[in-house]
């Protein structure tokens, strides 16, 4: 406990030592946070922005006018069964028409003039995993689809949708390879900070050698130094990128990230802090 | 025998700081190692607390020999070995209480003990009222007995003591020379590195000369003299 105890010491004496020497690290965290995140909230944007069309991101099976209700449904548990598919909705005749009066309320006169005989076709309401989904795989499933028994035309957005995918599945790599070179960059800027903090202690850190500190006392307070940078830089980041966001928020309607992912902001911020401290603040045999 | 070398050779870089070198570290005795600047005095006493390991050669002390002791073991013979520099080597931003207790606190002595022990040893050196100044407060003689007492508070085993005069002036040194006596008749084994052997009366100690990081052994400072 007591060991404990002054271990807690040296970190805070460390902490307490310079900080002024710690805020150029602070700052280029801090950045390097900021373009990451913004990135991050550019793919949250476009993701509410699929999840909100997601019946565009789907198909339009209509069935021929022979087609029973009960047939209807077998064919879509059919197609349900297919990889890709998240869900099906069987839309009526009654119901398509009411649809149709409900989203074109001008032009309600064509089905009039249709005369009372007219009715609209049954149809499957599919959509899809999006994350699964591109222009093959919904070209595939168009034409498996269109070959069922009893399927008159399946159609879907062929120009918007997988474009839009593909938007945000490219902006998702691109997070991901920001994450990588964030990671390491951000490692590095602490691993050389934390190496001259050690440079600058070795002093302290001789002696400790010398009256016999164990190798995890004397390494803890460079440690938690490197944790301390990554943390409070990433959490910096997101104040700064909170406070463009807001500068934004007129020109631009977009929403910030959800608390879950500065969660994980952080966390990267203080798993990159510990490796460069690690790496930092390694010694050899002495 | 506390310490052993055998055929004990180290180089840094081209030249060997020290070359075949086979000695012992005798139970209680007080042992003087001299001999020239860059003769390897404290290259030897490097090997002594592990801060080095040999090339070749073995080195055993208090029963850690060098070609097996583990990074993670380096602490548990350093708590039993005291080690005084020329430099003093004191943490400035600290006080002399907390300079003296640091051995403790880096090995999970309850600080109750600690306050204890710190407080009757700085009163044996008689720096009882010096207890909250910082070292760059004192003279060089009351922070070398920082040093001094900082290597003690642990009740090591051996105490080595490299140079630990080279700063100081010859009324303090010979202060420092009869501490490091009365440590050793309080039956605390004292190795001591000194380019001036004369510092140390004869008969008080046995005396290893150093040259050129070739040992040779001589029984009392004037054969020394007439060596060199
Ligand atoms: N860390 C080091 N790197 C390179 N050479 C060193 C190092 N330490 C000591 N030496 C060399 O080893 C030799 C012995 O040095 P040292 O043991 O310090 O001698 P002494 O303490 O007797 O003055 C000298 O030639 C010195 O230059
Ligand atoms: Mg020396």
């Amino acid at each position: 406990m007591s060991l404990i105890q002054s271990a807690t010491r040296e970190i805070t004496l460390n902490l307490h030592s310079r900080p002024g020497a710690r805020l150029i690290t602070l700052l280029m965290v801090a950045l390097a946070f900021v373009v990451f995140n913004t990135f991050l909230i550019i793919s949250w944007n476009l993701q509410s922005i699929m999840d909100r069309e997601e019946n565009l991101v789907g198909m339009e099976v209509f069935l021929r006018r022979d087609i029973s209700p009960g047939a209807g449904r077998v064919i879509g548990d059919l197609i349900s069964s297919l990889q890709g598919v998240k869900s099906v909705y069987y839309v009526s005749p009654e119901e398509a028409e009411a649809l149709f009066r409900a989203e074109l309320p001008g032009r309600t006169d064509l089905l009039d003039v249709m005369g009372n005989d007219f009715r609209l076709p049954a149809s499957l309401q599919i959509t899809f995993d999006t994350e699964a989904m591109n222009q093959g795989r919904m070209s595939e499933l168009s034409r498996a689809i269109g070959a069922i028994e009893g399927v008159e035309e399946a159609v879907y957005g062929e120009n918007y949708l997988p474009g839009l995918i593909k938007t945000v599945t490219t902006i998702r790599r691109l997070v991901i390879l920001l994450g990588i070179v964030l990671v390491s960059s951000i490692s590095l800027v602490v691993f050389y900070t934390v190496r001259l903090s050690v440079v600058r202690r070795s002093l302290t850190v001789d002696i400790m050698r010398i009256v016999g500190a164990p190798w995890w006392f004397i390494r803890i307070p460079f440690v938690v130094e490197g944790i301390f940078m990554g943390v409070t830089g990433s959490a910096g980041g997101l104040i700064l990128a909170a406070i463009v966001s807001k500068v934004l928020s007129s020109a631009v309607t977009h929403r910030f990230m959800p608390l879950h992912w500065m969660t994980l902001v952080i966390l990267l911020g203080a798993v990159t802090g510990t490796i460069g401290a690690l790496a930092g603040s390694y010694e050899k045999e002495r | 025998m506390l310490v052993t070398m055998g055929g004990v050779r180290l180089s840094y870089g081209r030249w060997p700081a020290l070359d075949n070198v086979d000695m012992e570290i005798r139970r209680g005795e007080f042992l003087v190692i001299s001999g020239p600047s860059g003769a390897g005095k404290t290259t030897l006493l490097r090997l002594v607390w592990m801060g080095e390991k040999p090339d070749s050669g073995l080195v055993e002390v208090i029963g850690f020999r060098s070609d097996r002791i583990r990074k993670r073991e380096l602490p548990r013979l350093r708590r039993k070995i005291g080690i005084v520099f020329q430099d003093f080597r004191l943490l400035h931003a600290r006080t002399v209480f907390d300079n003296v207790a640091l051995p403790l606190q880096v090995s999970g002595t309850g600080s109750r003990v600690v306050q204890k022990r710190v407080i009757s040893l700085l009163a044996r050196m008689g720096l009882s009222h010096r207890r909250n100044s910082f070292p760059y407060e004192l003279s060089g003689g009351e922070q070398q007995r920082v040093a001094i007492a900082r290597a003690m508070v642990g009740h090591p085993v051996i105490l080595l003591a490299d140079e630990p005069t080279g700063n100081l002036d010859p009324e303090v040194s010979r202060e420092v020379i009869e501490l490091l006596l009365e440590i050793n008749r309080g039956g605390t084994t004292v190795v001591m590195a000194t380019h001036d052997p004369r510092q140390v009366p004869a008969g008080k100690g046995r005396f290893l000369f150093l040259d050129k990081g070739v040992l040779r052994g001589a029984d009392r400072w004037s054969e020394l003299d007439q060596d060199s």
